[in-house]
């Protein structure tokens, strides 16, 4: 029991569980399964591109380009569904194998050309949104075809009571949080190549002398990450029946934000799944909740401002006590 | 030669860039009016750069370049304004309204460096957290308004000429000699470098990382505040989302420019000619007509391109090393 | 090495400082004439100057270049198909260019490469107008035509004003729209604006809100109104948090084209169609589906390819040396706008229901 307390992660629960608390004694509906519903709903994306991006954070590097990726698959997809078929399976295929392409050119750019991720996925990232402009001159998407639709709509486990009298039950789409999470966990746990990533964040050089093929990891991991963006995409426009263009604008930072609330640690070699899911949540409740209890959208910049720079604190110094329980040996 | 390959070929690709683009039609580029133009517009966004490369200079990253600045613009343009309103003299106003930017900027700084540098969190989460809250700081007093209402005597810093210079770029040419000044020829920018290259061979050297990574952020913040002075009298206001566009490209300026994003390494000299090269394709693209879209995938390929071949004349530019050693050598 | 690479870069920033110290670019002007009620308006007489120049060269034809508040938005998208059109009708060089996002700096730099070009006459819906003061006041100087259109720029820098409707008529059918949808004058609503500095829905909220005052006194306005940047996804969260804080919420209004349907989204999944009254300003094409769901009520708009149309137009009309007067003018293509000092105004809007929306494509 002991152990879980000292978990990293704990930290974390223990903020969200305060802020949560806080929440509904101001209002009461935060709690309400329709509220959760909403929350959950709002960002299972960003939980979903989150998830890809830690595995790509704990190589060391940085992913700017999701916002492009994601919306040039929405784009895809978008148009591919208004003119062939609103079939979900086809749909996901297409958009999975335009996001992987996406993801493994940035992956060719930061192993073979060895850009630093941050200025190559810039780039593409310009590259991307650039075109797409171009392209769609911002117009939207808007005949979905109802097959696809209605596919969003669906719903899992409907016992839960919506108060009104009805039942509601859980979107679909959590199913796909759930098959990434699952995924990635594996890759990340149980394969050679997930223990590579691990290694290469956290010294590329000796992970190279040990024997793993850095580049062939790195080209893996970025295509990973639009692997993971091109699910998120589809998942998305399942939710919002349209495509937007501009729906993504600046999005990266909020997914860069919440990994980094998770406690993955942005210098490579760390992180976990709970605590990036657990950012996730925390910045999903600070969002929602700050609107419920009335609080000026005026503050709410400053809040969770405030609220990173202090979890971040406390995440460290809690790292830092944990070490210093260890013996040394210092070579770095 | 060699030993600064990087920087020449960047000086080459800005004057073949000149060279193309002054023979696009309209033919304007090489107009004074043009020139004039972009020296005007050059200064804020290379004070911003030079800001994020002391940064990049000791391994990190300051997301919060631009906030800083924007917030101490606020706080400033609302004292002035007030001042102002009130029939206070005009230069006792303005020069506090700069005293008190610049303070609040610095306090920015000294924030940032304490979360970095003696709390130990990793420069970009603690950035970004800090970022936050600055603009929410800036938000709740301006209310997300711009701040007008500044004496007309303040366009003279960014509208004003001495002896036909415009006043910003003189402010850029003295603060980018200065830059040049403390990194190089002073005991600390030495150590920037050092800390940079290896922070815990820095340490055991006897060099005080906590203070001199403190006194690069405080730096940072402080260009920025300059930057933003800048920005407020060219804009006749001040507004929380001012120059947010140019964070992105103030990291991609400083590696364009030669820094090393992992640190250790960079140039006053190459930076300046990376924010010129990039000034340069912003004017004269617009001046050619080209579409806002297209010149976002030109910028983006530019630095993919120059990227490349950097990478492409160090990798075969170095003469009997095997190409394993070379790939261990450039992957540092 | 090093230190002649700093030589040369210093040179080279002499050299580029020097340039532009040597600028000789003003020609002599005089200022527009300040309009009074019902003075008639003047293009300033530099620019009449230079467009005359060009003309008696006989080779060019005017460049009107038309800035919005961004690009990559239907809106203005929509008003860059009238403005091409007007450049191919009127035989003059029609440029539209803008920001890639709301952004007010980005708006400012683009003006000044305009300047830089050479254009005739520059046409801008302000992001925010006091920070265009100062770059509008150098193309003045340049002896460029300069005009606003959509969103209003600060008016003692500009020699025409284009607004597509009358702002207090827009703002108390709007008004009127949203009671009629929520069948009642009593009850909860809030808005959600562009950003807080775009003049155009500032002055809407403030003829509404005073018109709400003294003819629907029962109706509460919940919050500050919600700022959506021109982003329908921040319209669409921003409508769930409002559903979720206010359940008593009855309507919803929406300026500028992205909000509404943002709010529609939000209200067709939340199943609040017959709950919550959306009204706004937003294109047809966009709401269309919303719309016929119920979960936008009524959507007041101009035609902003008109609205492109016509600022080309009479940019054209006063380069080419002609006064614009008081009272009516019939403008091809447009319609009668009504011009009063510095002031043209469009005409009413049109409001699209379930009725006619599918008439309308744009």
């Amino acid at each position: 029991m002991k152990r879980i307390f000292k978990k990293k992660e704990m930290g974390l629960v223990i903020l969200a569980l305060l802020l949560m608390t806080v929440i509904t004694s101001v209002n009461g509906s935060f709690l309400s399964p329709m509220n959760i519903i909403n929350i959950l709903k709002g960002n299972v994306i960003l939980a979903i591109v989150s998830v890809g991006m830690m595995v790509v954070m704990i190589t060391g590097g940085i992913d700017v380009s999701v916002a492009g990726i994601i919306a040039a698959t929405t784009l895809v997809i978008g148009n591919f569904m208004v003119s062939v078929t609103g079939n979900p399976i086809l749909a996901y295929i297409l958009g999975i194998m335009t996001g992987t392409v996406l993801g493994l050119l940035n992956g060719l750019l930061v192993a073979f050309i060895q850009i630093p991720p941050i200025v190559a996925t810039l780039g593409t990232y310009s590259v991307m949104s650039g075109m797409m402009l171009y392209l769609t001159k911002g117009a939207y998407i808007n005949n979905i075809p109802q097959e696809f639709i209605d596919f969003g709509k669906t719903t899992f486990l409907n016992i839960l009571p919506d108060g009104d009298g009805g039942v509601i039950g859980l979107p679909i789409q959590l199913a796909f949080l759930a098959l990434t999470i699952v995924i990635t966990w594996y890759i990340m746990k149980y394969t050679r190549t997930g223990r590579g990533i691990f290694a290469i964040g956290g010294n590329t050089i000796s992970a190279q002398r040990i024997g793993y093929n850095v580049n062939r990891i790195l080209v893996f991991v970025y295509g990973y990450m639009g692997f993971i963006c091109g699910l998120a995409a589809v998942t998305h426009v399942s939710i919002m029946r349209q495509v937007d263009p501009n729906a993504f604008n600046g999005y990266e930072m909020k997914v860069i934000a919440a990994v980094i609330l998770g406690g993955v640690n942005v210098m490579g070699g760390e992180g976990s799944i709970l605590g990036t899911l657990l950012g996730v949540l925390l910045f999903a409740v600070i969002n929602n909740g700050l609107t419920l209890m009335q609080v000026s959208t005026y503050w709410q910049k400053i809040i969770l401002g405030a609220i990173m720079v202090f979890s971040i604190c406390f995440v460290v110094i809690q790292k830092r006590r944990a070490s210093k329980k260890h013996a040394k040996v210092d070579i770095a | 030669m060699k030993k600064h390959a990087k920087e020449w070929t960047l000086f080459g690709v800005l004057i073949v860039v000149i060279i193309v683009l002054s023979l696009l039609p309209p033919y304007k580029f090489m107009t004074a009016t043009n020139i004039k133009a972009m020296v005007f517009q050059l200064p804020e966004f290379g004070l911003f750069t030079l800001a994020m490369m002391v940064v990049i200079l000791t391994g990190g990253i300051n997301l919060s370049v631009v906030t800083t600045g924007t917030v101490g613009g606020i706080v400033s343009a609302t004292v002035l304004s007030s001042m102002y309103e009130n029939g206070a003299d005009v230069t006792v106003s303005i020069i506090t309204a700069i005293l008190i930017l610049l303070a609040v900027s610095v306090l920015c700084g000294i924030l940032n460096g304490y979360v970095v540098s003696y709390i130990g969190a990793a420069a970009m989460m603690a950035t970004l957290g800090t970022s936050t809250l600055y603009e929410g700081v800036g938000l709740l007093i301006s209310k997300g308004n711009s701040v007008s209402g500044l004496p007309k005597e303040f366009f003279w810093f960014g509208n004003g000429t001495v002896l036909g210079i415009p006043v910003p770029m003189i402010i850029f040419v003295v603060m980018a000699v200065v830059t040049y000044l403390l990194l190089e020829r002073t005991a600390w920018g030495h150590s920037i470098y050092m800390v940079g290259s290896n922070q815990k061979a820095s340490e055991f050297s006897g060099i005080n990382v906590r203070k001199v990574t403190m006194w690069v952020y405080i730096y940072s913040a402080f260009l920025g505040g300059i930057a933003m002075i800048i920005m407020m009298s060219r804009y006749n206001s001040a507004r929380v989302d001012y120059g947010s566009s140019y964070l992105m490209q103030t990291v991609a300026a400083s590696v364009l420019g030669g820094a090393a994003i992992t640190g250790g390494y960079g140039k006053v000299g190459g930076v300046i000619t990376a924010v010129a090269i990039l000034q340069c394709l912003s004017s004269g693209l617009n001046i050619f007509g080209l579409e806002t879209s297209l010149s976002r995938v030109i910028t983006g390929a530019l630095l993919i391109g120059v990227l490349l071949i950097n990478f492409l004349t160090t990798r075969y530019g170095k003469p009997g090393m095997s190409f394993k050693t070379k790939a261990l050598e450039s992957r540092k | 090495m090093r230190r002649l690479l700093g030589v040369v870069l210093v040179l080279a920033m002499c050299f580029a400082l020097v340039l532009t110290g040597c600028a000789q670019t003003k020609p002599e002007n005089t200022p527009a004439a300040d309009a009074s009620a019902s003075e008639s308006v003047q293009p300033s007489e530099a620019a009449t100057e230079s467009a005359a120049a060009t003309e008696s060269t006989g080779s060019e034809s005017f460049t009107i270049a038309v800035v919005p508040k961004l690009v990559g938005i239907t809106y203005f998208e929509a008003a860059r198909a009238g403005v091409e059109q007007a450049g191919k009708d009127l035989g003059v060089n029609a440029v539209f260019t803008g920001p890639s996002e709301a952004d007010a700096a980005e708006q400012v730099q683009m003006i000044q490469d305009l300047i830089s070009q050479g254009v005739n006459a520059i046409a801008v819906s302000a992001n925010d107008a006091a920070s265009l003061t100062p770059v509008l006041t150098q193309a003045h100087d340049a002896g460029i035509l300069v005009m606003d259109w959509d969103s209003p720029a600060e008016r003692s820098v500009v020699d025409l004003s284009i607004k597509e409707i009358d702002y207090k008529t827009y703002a108390e059918s709007t008004w009127d729209e949203l009671v009629k949808a929520m069948g009642t004058d009593e009850g909860d609503y809030a808005i959600l604006t562009s950003t807080l500095t775009a003049e155009s829905c500032n002055e809407w909220i403030k003829f509404g809100l005073d018109y709400a005052k003294e003819k629907y006194p029962k109706l509460n306005l919940v919050t500050d109104p919600v700022t959506t940047n021109e982003n329908v996804q921040e319209a669409y969260t921003k409508t769930l948090d409002l559903i979720t804080t206010y359940p008593k919420l009855k309507g919803i209004i929406g300026f500028s084209s992205p909000a509404p349907i943002g709010a529609g989204q939000a209200v067709s999944e939340q199943s609040k169609q017959d709950t919550i009254s959306v009204v706004g300003s937003a294109l047809p094409n966009d709401a269309k589906t919303y719309v016929h769901e119920g979960a936008i009520d009524a959507v007041l708009l101009w035609e902003p390819a008109k609205l492109g149309y016509l600022t080309v137009y009479l940019a054209d009309y006063m380069l080419k040396g002609n006064e614009v007067k008081d009272g009516d003018m019939e403008v091809p293509n447009v319609g009668t706008i009504s011009i009063s000092g510095k002031e043209v105004i469009m005409g009413p809007p049109t409001v699209f229901t379930k009725d006619n929306i599918d008439n309308f494509d744009f």
